[in-house]
């Protein structure tokens, strides 16, 4: 027992019984990593066994939400479309995108979102794997500048990652050329997870 | 359902046809990156994801009140205008307790300036219930009965310090209070906690 059986009783800075140190010294020589090392505390069976009593607190405590979090009752799907409805006017649209047009008293443009949501679609058409984030490298506010794509993707168990990557460029390079006068120069693919059955 | 109110910026999802792209199945990363670049759907199962944990902290913090959905409703209102700043999706769960924390501290706030917290009889997180007591088999539940107990003002300390990562500092600031007091309160809540976790050592 490395503390009294009554903490009430306990005053308020007692430091008696943890060779000379406080809980709280020892809470905090725990947040600071044991460093710089303290050779009083580390020769001290009594406050190795108090730091050990921390440590097991802590532990259980990183627990403790997914613990908690597996007896809180089920949301009403009018708390989720409020979220829905809140975010649905921030489109995260991005930079403005000019398209190329004949006419020259009206000004079209389309927006970084857009094309992201476009590369997200095709990518989507792919079999076996999942586009994350789209970058959009260059000066896409100019027309007609060089455009580098870059696109985060995880691919499903199974599926070899050169192919399916390659129809991922094709699927995106067929998209944006069909539906867009981007200059597209190149489609860089990113496998970052695989997922596992 | 959570039923989707548009595609992501208006442009149409095809829907492949050998097999359903499965976004519940998608990791953080997948789905941080599509909800920075606009996709609400899988935004709606981030939250879908994260909410049950997120509640879970705020209740902790806040006690059972009403106020605990809609603190976790205003944090991901938040989260979706801050997303595309988050680099490392990896550290999407502290970013979003980060965000829960400071909600959960300003409604805390409010109420002091309405009333005395001493006199705020708000019913305790994981009340002790003989069927609380029946399902606490694990160190972690015997915790969560512990931490209930509390006096609420060491509650909100120890949870902001050892779940929020919060420093005595922060916490001094985020409550009003002498960073004196903090520590005060937290070496009680800590005496309080390792005694009662002895059994479970």
């Amino acid at each position: 027992m490395t503390t009294p059986t009554d903490p009430a009783a306990t005053p308020e800075h007692d430091d008696s019984h943890l060779d000379g140190h406080t809980l709280d010294q020892l809470s905090d020589y725990l947040d600071a990593d044991m460093t710089p090392p303290n050779p009083e505390i580390d020769s001290s069976p009594t406050c190795q066994i108090a730091l050990a009593s921390l440590r097991r607190v802590r532990a259980a405590s990183a627990l403790l939400l997914d613990a908690d979090a597996e007896h809180e009752s089920a949301l009403e799907d009018g708390w989720f479309d409020r979220i829905l409805n809140a975010i649905s006017l921030d489109f995260h649209a991005g930079r403005s995108i000019p398209v190329p047009n004949p006419s020259s008293s009206a000004v079209i443009t389309t927006t970084e979102g857009a094309i992201r949501g476009l590369i997200r679609a095709a990518g989507d058409t792919v079999h076996g794997l999942l586009v994350g984030r789209c970058t959009l490298d260059g000066e896409i506010t100019t027309q007609g500048a060089p455009i580098r794509i870059r696109v985060d993707a995880s691919v499903y168990w199974g599926r070899p990652i050169p192919e399916t990557a390659t129809q991922l460029q094709e699927a995106i390079s067929l998209a944006l050329s069909t539906q867009t006068e981007l200059n597209v120069t190149a489609i860089d693919v990113t496998v970052h997870d695989i997922y596992r059955p | 359902m959570f039923a989707a109110k548009r595609a992501g910026n208006g442009v149409a999802v095809v829907l492949p046809q050998q097999e359903p792209v499965s976004l519940l199945q998608a990791d953080d990363r997948t789905l941080v990156g599509r909800a920075a670049d606009g996709d609400s759907q899988a935004f709606a199962v981030i939250v879908r994801r994260h909410a049950p944990v997120m509640r879970a902290y705020a209740r902790r913090l806040l006690g059972s009140t009403d106020e605990v959905d809609d603190v976790v409703q205003d944090t991901f209102i938040d989260a979706w205008r801050h997303l595309p700043d988050l680099r490392d999706a990896t550290t999407l769960r502290s970013w979003l307790m980060r965000i829960v924390s400071h909600k959960s501290v300003d409604r805390i706030r409010a109420r002091r300036y309405h009333d005395d917290i001493d006199q705020h009889e708000i019913e305790s997180p994981g009340q002790t219930t003989p069927e609380n007591i029946s399902i606490s088999r694990s160190r972690e539940n015997a915790l969560g009965q512990v931490l209930s107990a509390l006096p609420e003002r060491q509650r909100q300390c120890w949870t902001l310090k050892e779940m929020g990562g919060y420093s005595y500092d922060q916490i001094a600031e985020s409550l009003a209070l002498p960073t004196s007091t903090v520590r005060g309160l937290l070496a009680r809540a800590r005496r309080t906690v390792t005694k009662e976790m002895e059994g479970w050592e």
